[in-house]
């Protein structure tokens, strides 16, 4: 492809001649690599180059979206003629349209691109996601065998220009690595999955770490019964904290809030979570998985404080969202909508084995399944397993149970914020307690 | 070759090319290749506040060539369609390989292909039609209930063209039609809010919307959410359980189907592994897996790999008959592949998926399983559901569910996750309906981060206790 800022303002301007108030060109130039290996045997291999094209149109206050990865000139120029024909059918939006404030920064250091990736050569790549599978075996003789581990990394590029004369470009990389052991005790068979990623190598936690984090996940679980049906606190575990979290992003988002579908609605300003509760959006986070100089939009960045020490401050929004609800864009406009850039909770002190010891009676979290949640009343259910806690300890693993409770009582019940925050996602939670929730077992 | 599009992609579908790509791909030896070339272009509106809110056109083109030696498997991938970047993604893929001499590519022979769908369905000329199904849904939605607050729709009208040319010597063409009109309905009263959604469509045109009406649809979608304003929390505890017919058949999918894909399976990491033969379920449990039931979102007229979707049975009167396979570990396993290698796009390798997943009817009335119920949950559709595959423990969120007291069906309750470990349900189902039928067509499955289109079907079932996770304490 020749140079992507180029072909954009080229596409920018084309679609101006076909037709278009104003358009925007995102393009993306991906190149990505991944190993996975079970055994010593390398069972995956994959490498690639893939281009794609987001061009938004407006017609006047009508707007339409193509996705492509065709870019022959004679089918691109079908494509936008095809979009705006499309784009006649669209209702006149008010709120449709750019940005006014856009910001192309490119002299902060925001450490998106680490040389460490990029400089890897593929043979240790499969060397790692061997020394995976060796250490997880290594680690525990009922592991046996495994669903694979995998490297995983990309270098992307990304490109966004449009008629109003803005014109980006950045270049991040990113790297994961992860297995998935299965044990198994003769009867019982039993599997875990443990993961990480960085911006760069070095900021990923080591091989050694995440092999011992998913044996002993595998492992620890061999035994579990069924709880009793019960009302106890209940601490959610780093990662499933995230996951509750990002359930929380959801209704935060100006696209459901907009339409009366987030229980956070009209509540700007009300103290809704504890004290503890402070979450926040830092969309300019050093060597951040999330971290971008200005949004799919154009928008600068920031730091954007939803929920200060439980009371409601802000939204996530993109330009539309913001207009339509009489508040400004935060950054948070991704393609295809409305996204976090690092979203946390704020951490507490205490580790988690001291929240662990405060709870003399509850439940631990580690694994949560299910997804359909009602943003409107803020309902949620899932299935876990995890650790019933006895008088401080972690007694035995539990499973087949689930939890319930609503978000805004979660929010409000948070009573104990461990310490063990790590920005190796895009929206990440330390481990945190909930006072009390109903957790359905026997 | 038919449908030959133009452009670079034309270019690489002449046989000649193919075959090239084949040799480059097995030039370090390996088993097998194949070259999967696409092009899906998807026409779709949405409706928000009563107005067209959004139009969108998505071009998804390309080329993936894969190389399989033994239980491994190289990739790489092109939409640049130019011969030095499909030769380079041929390169990346043969690495894998690492015998020392090359493995030829034989002649290509081009197979037909026979689909249980229409595969000459062009796009309509004129996008005002969508727009008048949307618009037809809106206004029906919002005359159902005056608490309808509300009305989020879509349609979705996609053509995906396949081309897939591997070292047997085989080239197929599949041409997949597809629409989808969805309905989301909000109710409102005081403070309570609820939501039901109800989407159909399949493998057909826009015409499919004559006889299921756009009204029809959102209609549905507006009384589930009336109803469920009256809903109540969900009870938490073990309950008896009715699924019902149709949808209910995530059940099966979610259950069982899962852990009979035969990734899993080769990898001894499913429950299900090494048990072709036994008993997994209560004898009242048949499960078919059927690619070529007439435009079901899951129907294929060949398979990602080239493969016929075949009709499949998973379990008979409760005994696991087999596993759905695709190439690689269906010639890893010994019994070939049952046209169930399936991939999101030309970006990802395939991997053993589920079609349509349904389970025949048994012989029980639904007013005689409703009236054996004492003391338990009608779950007549479920928002959604997943699996863990190595001990088959399940979670679904129902979407309408009411309680049954005494033989009856009384209050709706929402906001429930059931839970249950899978073999453990199959083996308390101790009634299956005579209602049978599959379930409006908008399911989508995912699986290792691809998404794909199924259908699922069931009668009504009773399984005799299962885990209810509300937060009603009683």
């Amino acid at each position: 492809m020749i140079d992507p800022v180029e072909f954009a303002t080229e596409v920018v301007k084309q679609t101006l001649s076909a037709g278009a108030t104003q358009a925007e060109a995102a393009i993306t130039v991906g190149e990505r690599f991944s190993v996975e290996a079970r055994g010593q045997t390398v069972t995956k291999l994959e490498q690639s180059t893939a281009n794609s094209l987001a061009l938004r149109v407006f017609l006047g206050r009508r707007k339409a979206l193509l996705h492509t990865s065709d870019f022959e000139p004679r089918s691109l120029g079908d494509s936008i003629a095809r979009l705006l024909a499309g784009a006649a059918h669209v209702a006149p939006d008010q709120y449709a349209g750019l940005p006014e404030d856009m910001q192309a920064v490119d002299d902060l250091d925001l450490k998106l691109f680490a040389t460490d990736v990029v400089e890897r050569d593929a043979q240790s790549k499969i060397r790692e996601a061997q020394d995976l599978e060796a250490a997880i075996r290594a680690w525990d003789a009922r592991i046996d065998n495994s669903n694979g581990a995998r490297y995983a990394d990309a270098v992307v590029t990304s490109v966004l220009v449009n008629s109003l004369g803005f014109a980006g470009s950045y270049r991040g990389t990113r790297a994961s690595r992860g297995v998935s052991p299965v044990a198994s005790d003769g009867a019982d068979k039993r599997t875990a999955s443990y993961n990480t990623a960085g911006r760069s190598v070095r900021a990923m936690e080591s091989v050694q770490s995440v092999a011992e984090n998913a044996a002993r996940r595998t492992v620890e679980m061999f035994g579990a019964r069924k709880p009793q049906t019960m009302r106890v606190p209940v601490i959610f575990e780093r990662d499933v904290a995230a996951a509750v979290l990002a359930d929380i992003f959801s209704a935060l988002s100006g696209a459901n809030v907009a339409v009366g579908n987030s229980f956070l609605g009209d509540k700007i300003g009300d103290r809704i979570g504890s004290g503890l509760a402070t979450i926040v959006d830092d969309g300019r986070l050093p060597g951040g998985l999330g971290t971008v100089p200005y949004d799919a939009e154009g928008v600068a960045t920031g730091r954007t404080v939803f929920f200060e020490r439980g009371t409601l401050r802000s939204y996530a929004l993109d330009t539309y969202y913001g207009r339509k609800l009489s508040m400004v864009s935060t950054g948070n406009a991704q393609s295809g909508g409305i996204g976090p850039n690092n979203v946390y909770l704020e951490a507490g002190t205490s580790t988690l084995e001291e929240l662990i010891a405060a709870t003399s009676r509850g439940v631990l979290v580690m694994d949560t399944i299910g997804f359909a949640t009602e943003y409107a009343t803020g309902t949620y259910s899932r299935g876990a397993r995890g650790f019933q806690i006895e008088n401080g300890e972690l007694a035995y693993p539990i499973e087949e149970f689930s939890i319930a409770g609503t978000f805004p009582a979660m929010l409000a019940g948070i009573d104990a914020v461990a310490n063990d925050l790590r920005f190796d996602s895009t929206v990440v939670s330390p481990s945190f307690r909930v006072a009390e929730m109903t957790v359905s077992g026997n | 070759m038919s449908d030959t599009p133009g452009g670079g992609l034309g270019t690489v579908l002449d046989p000649a090319t193919l075959r090239r790509l084949l040799g480059l791909a097995l030039a370090r030896g390996g088993d097998y290749a194949d070259v999967f070339c696409e092009r899906r272009v998807a026409t779709s509106f949405r409706l928000q506040e009563g107005q067209i809110h959004e139009g969108g056109l998505t071009v998804t083109q390309g080329v993936g060539i894969r190389v399989i030696d033994g239980e491994s498997a190289g990739y790489g991938f092109s939409d640049e369609l130019t011969f030095d970047a499909l030769e380079r993604a041929a390169s990346v893929a043969s690495l894998i390989a690492r015998s020392a001499n090359s493995t030829t590519a034989p002649r290509l022979q081009e197979q037909s292909v026979s689909a249980p769908y229409d595969t000459h369905r062009t796009a309509p000329a004129d996008s005002s039609v969508y727009v008048d199904l949307l618009q037809r849904a809106d206004v029906a939605a919002r005359a159902v209930d005056y608490r309808i607050v509300a009305v989020n729709a879509f349609i979705t009208d996609e053509l995906q063209d396949v081309w897939i040319a591997n070292s047997l010597g085989k080239i197929t063409h599949d041409h997949r039609p597809m629409v989808t009109l969805g309905v989301q309905a909000a109710a409102k009263e005081r403070e309570v809010r609820a939501h039901g959604y109800v989407g159909d469509g399949g493998r057909t045109s826009v015409d499919f919307f004559d006889k299921r009406t756009p009204e029809s649809i959102a209609r549905e979608a507006a009384n589930i959410s009336a109803i469920n304003l009256q809903a109540r929390e969900a009870p938490a505890g073990e309950r008896e359980i009715v699924v019902g017919a149709g949808g209910g058949g995530v059940l099966l999918h979610e259950a069982v189907g899962h852990g009979l894909e035969s990734d899993f399976n080769r990898r001894g990491v499913s429950l299900y592994s090494g048990r072709v033969g036994q008993r997994v379920a209560s004898e009242l449990v048949t499960i078919h897996d059927d690619g070529d039931l007439p435009e079901e979102r899951g129907s294929l007229g060949v398979d990602d790999e080239g493969n016929p979707a075949r009709h499949k049975v998973l379990v008979g009167n409760g005994i696991l008959c087999g596993y759905m396979q695709d190439h690689l570990n269906g010639t890893l396993m010994g019994v070939g592949s049952t046209g169930s290698g399936r991939r999101q796009s030309f970006r990802v390798m395939p991997q053993p998926r589920m079609c349509n997943t349904f389970m025949p009817d048994g012989g029980s009335t639904f007013e005689e399983i409703i009236g054996s119920v004492n003391r338990g949950i009608y779950a007549k559709s479920f928002a959604g559901g997943q699996v863990e595959i190595s001990k088959g423990d399940f979670v679904f969120m129902i979407a309408e569910g009411y309680l049954i007291e005494n033989g009856k069906i009384t209050a709706p309750v929402r906001g429930a996750t059931i839970a249950g470990n899978g073999p453990e349900a199959m083996t308390k189902v101790v009634a299956v309906g005579n209602d049978g039928r599959l379930a409006s067509r908008h399911y989508t499955c995912g699986k290792g981060g691809q998404l794909v289109p199924v259908g699922v079907g069931m009668p009504t079932v009773k399984i005799s206790s299962i885990n209810v996770g509300g937060s009603n304490f009683d």
